[in-house]
């Protein structure tokens, strides 16, 4: 009897290790802070890690197909730049698409290179992260961009919006993720994804079109950046052009956090989720606590390290690399 | 680019050199290397300003260069100036450690360096005959100034609580600012509590942010001081999402951001540091260098107080 228990409480750490990490932490957070889990914080957590969210839900599929995307943080610079340039010069409504379409147009590139081409990842999107970045100050001439009239466009609503009582950016980031979700864990697609990562050349021999899914997962990825480029341009409705510079590495750790394998093959919606929240409300909770911000650099990716560390022990059994 | 660049500008310099001994004038050639054009506004129009500056004076003649952020590259233009003989070298540090050996060179080659806008490290004063910029001691400072006087108007100056939002951790500008802010206020308004102080990293995204932190933290907040303008702006999205009205914002560098918000009644005050100012300042330190002036190491441009009560005697910033 007491195996058993034993058992399940081992199998129930293996398989939600990071979220039972994540619930100790809010717990630890809200005795130092008691205002850390009153509602207005953590809609505002939530609210300013959608941005980061949405970016890491694509990414998520990147690397459960074997890939990274270190080039989402120019991007996103990229879109946002774009879609406050063209509000004031073709109106929000043509904006929007025109910057989707510029946007994916970019991931198609990457795909392209990493998938058909079969280029390293690393090296193709670390090269884009420094081409977008040119192309965006290229594109603006390195001003800032400001829409004119900020009280009377409807273009706020995406950033700054509310709909059932819930702030939009939040409403977006959840059906980003329910529909990403579903399409990873419920379509014969998602399984290629899978199947792609874990095993590229038998999922080759399985007749599985490597190239294609890969090609399909970078333009996942760059609609997830023009979602996150469109709540970020419509909630400060102005912006410079380093916005997203050094959030691909941030959601790659949420991505990471979240429990997905570099190597590819494994990782879900839900545990970026988790990855994601986890690093909004580490760095909130920092804040609250006011603890000084050169330590908090440290606290921040000293909890990181260790929580992915945990979850690795709890899917081993043991704290310590077995083959170590 | 660098070497074509190099080559124009040498062309046109010593067909210039021609045409003014000719005219009998004595032209000063002066090279400027400059830190990042294109990255933010304030230096793609500091640039363009130095371009104009140079071309109405008719006795300079000005090598225009940009080290794309690259300290290698600027190192390379450092040396390319000095081979091309210029009278005088004006650079913008893109890292105020790695250049001193390149600005060493220079001043043994007998040409006069004038560093612009943010200064290099100690170790490399003597190497440097001028510095013109700003002052972010005195910007802190006057912010503090513009804060207290609005808080004795609204009768809060006894028990104010002040939130601070600096720039980039480790940068000499966010050090400075922060440095002058917070030995002022006691000052001039000894009754004022800073309660807090977080960086924003120069960025309006990572202000809004730690604004929002702040006022779930502090229920009450009465003034809030960012680096600059552009992280005001972030922090006073927060603060209108959140609904809390009456908090006074000062910043530093006037943004058009901030002057906008400064006209439409929600934000207090700033610094105006023009960027046209800067380039023109540093254009006639090196020119008067080289007339033999007698020049403060330390040369300053004044970089004003601006608020609700006297921004129409300022225009509107261009970035």
């Amino acid at each position: 009897m007491a195996d058993i228990t034993r058992q399940q409480i081992g199998s129930l750490l293996a398989k939600q290790g990071i979220l039972i990490a994540f619930v100790a932490f809010l717990i630890g957070f809200t005795i130092a802070n008691p205002k850390f889990l009153t509602p207005d914080n953590v809609l505002s957590v939530i609210r300013s890690s959608a941005i980061l969210g949405v970016m890491a839900l694509g990414v998520t599929f990147v690397v459960i197909s074997g890939n990274l995307d270190l080039s989402v943080g120019s991007m996103m610079s990229f879109s946002t730049i774009v879609v406050l340039d063209l509000h004031d010069k073709i109106g929000p409504a043509l904006a929007i698409p025109a910057m989707f379409a510029m946007t994916l147009a970019l991931g198609a590139l990457i795909g392209f290179l990493v998938g058909y081409l079969k280029l390293n990842s690393l090296i193709v999107t670390l090269g884009m992260l420094s081409a977008i970045h040119g192309l965006t100050l290229t594109y603006s001439g390195g001003k800032n961009m400001d829409i004119a009239d900020k009280e009377g466009t409807w273009f706020s609503v995406f950033g700054q919006g509310t709909a059932l009582g819930l702030p939009i950016p939040i409403l977006m980031f959840v059906a980003v993720a329910a529909l990403l979700g579903l399409i990873l864990s419920r379509t014969s697609f998602g399984r290629k994804v899978y199947a792609v990562g874990g095993n590229g050349t038998a999922a080759t021999f399985s007749g599985i079109p490597r190239a294609r899914t890969v090609f399909m997962c970078y333009l996942i990825s760059a609609t997830c950046v023009a979602t996150a480029g469109l709540i970020q341009a419509s909630r400060s409705l102005g912006s410079q052009n380093t916005v997203g510079q050094g959030l691909e590495l941030e959601v790659l750790a949420a991505v990471i956090l979240g429990g997905a394998s570099l190597l590819g093959g494994s990782g879900t919606i839900f545990k970026t989720v988790i990855g994601v929240l986890i690093l909004g409300f580490i760095q909130n909770g920092l804040l609250l606590i006011g603890l000084q911000f050169y330590v908090q650099f440290i606290v921040t990716w000293v909890i990181i390290i260790l929580a992915v560390w945990l979850d690795i022990a709890a899917k081993r059994g043991k704290l310590m690399s077995p083959i170590a | 680019m660098t070497l074509r660049t190099t080559l124009i500008a040498s062309t046109i310099a010593s067909s210039a050199i021609i045409l003014a001994g000719a005219a009998g004038a004595q032209t000063m050639k002066i090279g400027i290397t400059q830190n990042n054009v294109g990255v933010d506004s304030y230096q793609t129009t500091y640039e363009s300003a130095f371009i104009a500056a140079a071309a109405e004076n008719s006795d300079v003649d000005a090598v225009v260069l940009d080290a794309g952020g690259d300290v290698a590259r600027q190192i390379a233009q450092i040396e390319d100036l000095i081979q091309q003989e210029v009278d005088a070298i004006i650079i913008w540090p893109t890292n105020g450690e790695a250049v001193i050996p390149a600005v060493r060179k220079a001043h043994q080659a007998g040409i006069p360096v004038v560093v612009t806008n943010s200064n290099i490290a100690e170790a490399g004063f003597d190497f440097v005959n001028s510095f013109s910029g700003p002052d972010n001691i005195t910007q802190g400072a006057r912010s503090a100034e513009i804060m207290c006087d609005k808080f004795k108007d609204m009768g809060i100056e006894g028990e104010a609580q002040v939130v601070h939002i600096t720039g980039q951790p480790g940068y000499t500008t966010a050090i400075e600012r922060a440095k002058g802010f917070e030995d002022r206020m006691p000052e001039v308004c000894a009754d004022v509590m800073i309660v807090d102080t977080q960086p924003g990293d120069w960025n309006r995204e990572k202000s809004q942010q730690v604004m929002e932190a702040f006022l779930v933290k502090y229920d009450d907040i009465d003034g809030v001081y960012s680096g600059d303008d552009n992280m005001g702006v972030g922090a006073l999205n927060a603060a209108k999402a959140a609904g809390r009205d009456g908090i006074i914002f000062v910043g530093a560098t006037n943004f058009a951001v901030g002057y906008e918000a400064m006209a439409a009644g929600d934000y207090w005050g700033s610094i105006y540091q023009s960027p046209v100012d800067d380039a023109e300042a540093a254009l006639k330190t090196a020119i008067d260098i080289l007339e033999g002036k007698e020049l403060p190491f330390l040369n300053y441009f004044d970089t004003p107080k601006i608020t609700q009560d006297n921004m129409g005697d300022y225009t509107k910033p261009v970035f």
